[in-house]
């Protein structure tokens, strides 16, 4: 068992939730085309990006 | 009408035949029911019909400016007589009545049939659905697309001339282009978000699919409640930004080349302006999009999806809570990013979807990088508009040598449907409208009217 499956199983079990073989292969899957972007999200410096106050998706944001 | 079959007559057209008394609304629907009956099998678009439903839709129709014009509408919103299923086995939401539904009976609309759907909507392809996949107007064996393939099917193959479609990470622009019509994504909220079963997303808005700017403008003025006007600008000298990176990188050869020409014949001045964040939008917008559906979702639900659906709702259940955190900052980032590209554009524009269509049994596209899953590289074209907000519109520019469309994309500033139609319009015009009336084979047995 690799270090995925580790955590995907122990993730899994503690939230209470099973998982068979079929989804732990799509999880996989879904992890080779995701999971670059994702990692490359978690280490780029967004440190000093403000989130935007009271974003309405329907307007541009009111600052900049 | 000339003999032919009224839904090869267009939207606008076949609301002014009613209205100038040459086309009978009555035999208009029930020629839509017997087009959908014959055409669909192998398309798998349309979920349901219901003509006694729709009979009585047509009798209390109002006069307006789609007095008794057959729609398709996509499963995710309420109607009197159905519940919306997402794609899923069972109601997402109960019977009633949904804001869009009331626009359409408003505008005198018939609703004719609920569209197909990718499961719960969480995907591109169209090809997992509890009513199995969904077919493409140009290839029946190639995906049309999602997650509201079926709406762009239906019209792709001539079944309606119009269906509402849904779009929280591309799902309108995506499968439009791979039926090759014209899908507006419109501004957030833009249109009514009551009686959808994905209301609580801020990332989906609805929008009108249509086989033209035109049409798509009459069906789009009906869904947002107001008159979407043409010639807010001239639209022969537009400034376009074409962001390089990442959105016109590894494309298919020939869909980027039918998006330059399309782009080089419309004489628009072009800039290459540089977005910060884009190139963390695929994921920010897949992040938002999976974790706000979470919620929603019973372990009944869960249960019952099929094992992809199951597999990737599992995946999602494990990622961490900061990059949901990390993923609003780059929201922020790219809809400040967006705001001052309109300061020197007034558009921004750049292909689709990085490729056509792909073939149901083998949902994988062919990029320079290599064989990928649509959904990645879909969602990386269109999910920025959703975290930003803004509309975005379809125009088909060309046709793959694959025998399937290919389609460009206009995002415009919040508010600014009037001005991505006019745009629309003018790519169609600059095209000598080559693709926009380009015939699917399955429809080409119809007569010419």
């Amino acid at each position: 068992m690799d270090a995925f499956e580790q955590h995907v199983r122990a993730g899994l079990e503690l939230a209470g939730v099973e998982i068979d073989d079929v989804e732990l292969a799509v999880m996989r899957a879904a992890d080779a085309v995701y999971g670059p972007g994702f990692r490359a999200l978690a280490e780029a410096d967004l440190g000093d990006v403000i989130l935007e106050p009271d974003l309405d998706p329907s307007r541009p944001p009111v600052e900049r | 009408m000339n003999g032919g079959h009224p839904q090869d007559l267009g939207l606008r057209a076949q609301a002014d035949a009613i209205a100038a008394g040459d086309l009978d609304p009555r035999e208009l629907l029930q020629a839509t029911l017997e087009r959908i009956a014959e055409r669909d099998g192998p398309l798998n678009s349309i979920v349901a019909t219901f003509p006694e439903e729709s009979e009585r839709m047509l009798a209390a129709a109002p006069p307006g400016p789609l007095h008794g014009v057959p729609i398709a509408i996509k499963d995710m919103f309420q109607l009197p007589w159905r519940g919306p299923r997402d794609g899923a086995p069972r109601e997402a939401l109960p019977a009633g009545e949904s804001g869009v539904y009331r626009a359409l009976r408003d505008a005198g609309a018939v609703i004719v049939g609920v569209t197909q759907m990718h499961f719960w909507g969480a995907g591109s392809t169209g090809h997992v659905s509890a009513y199995g996949p969904v077919g493409n107007a140009w290839n029946a064996e190639h995906c049309g697309g999602g997650s509201s393939g079926g709406s762009a099917t239906a019209t792709g193959a001539r079944l309606v001339a119009g269906a509402v479609g849904t779009d929280g990470g591309g799902s309108i622009r995506l499968p439009a282009a791979y039926n090759g019509i014209t899908g507006l994504k419109g501004t957030y909220g833009s249109a009514s978000r009551e009686g959808y079963t994905h209301a609580n997303s801020t990332m989906g808005a609805a929008g009108p699919m249509c086989r033209d700017a035109a049409d798509a403008r009459l069906l789009g003025s009906v869904l947002f409640g107001r008159d979407l006007a043409a010639g807010v600008a001239d639209a022969s000298g537009l400034r376009v930004g074409l962001v390089r990176s990442p959105f016109w990188d590894d494309l298919d050869p020939e869909v980027e080349r039918a998006c330059r020409t399309a782009v080089e014949a419309t004489g628009w001045r072009t800039s290459e302006p540089a977005l910060a964040g884009a190139e963390h939008a695929q994921v920010a917008a897949v992040l938002r999009l999976t974790l706000e559906g979470l919620p929603s979702l019973s372990e009944q639900d869960i249960a019952e999806a099929d094992p992809l659906t199951r597999g990737l709702v599992k995946y999602e259940l494990l990622l961490p809570a900061h990059w949901l955190v990390r993923a609003d900052r780059v929201r922020s980032l790219l809809r400040r990013a967006v705001a001052d590209a309109f300061a020197s554009c007034d558009l921004l524009v750049w292909p689709t979807v990085a490729a056509p269509a792909p073939r149901i049994d083998n949902p994988t596209v062919t990029l320079p990088s290599g064989p990928i899953a649509p959904d990645a590289v879909n969602v990386r074209q269109a999910g920025i508009a959703n975290l930003t907000g803004q509309p975005g519109i379809n125009v088909p520019v060309g046709v793959h040598s694959s025998g399937l469309p290919i389609g460009l994309q206009l995002l415009g500033p919040w508010g600014g449907e009037e001005l991505l139609l006019d745009a629309a319009e003018h790519v169609e015009r600059a095209t000598s409208r080559e693709w926009v009336d380009a015939l699917p084979p399955t429809a080409s047995a119809s007569a010419q009217v």
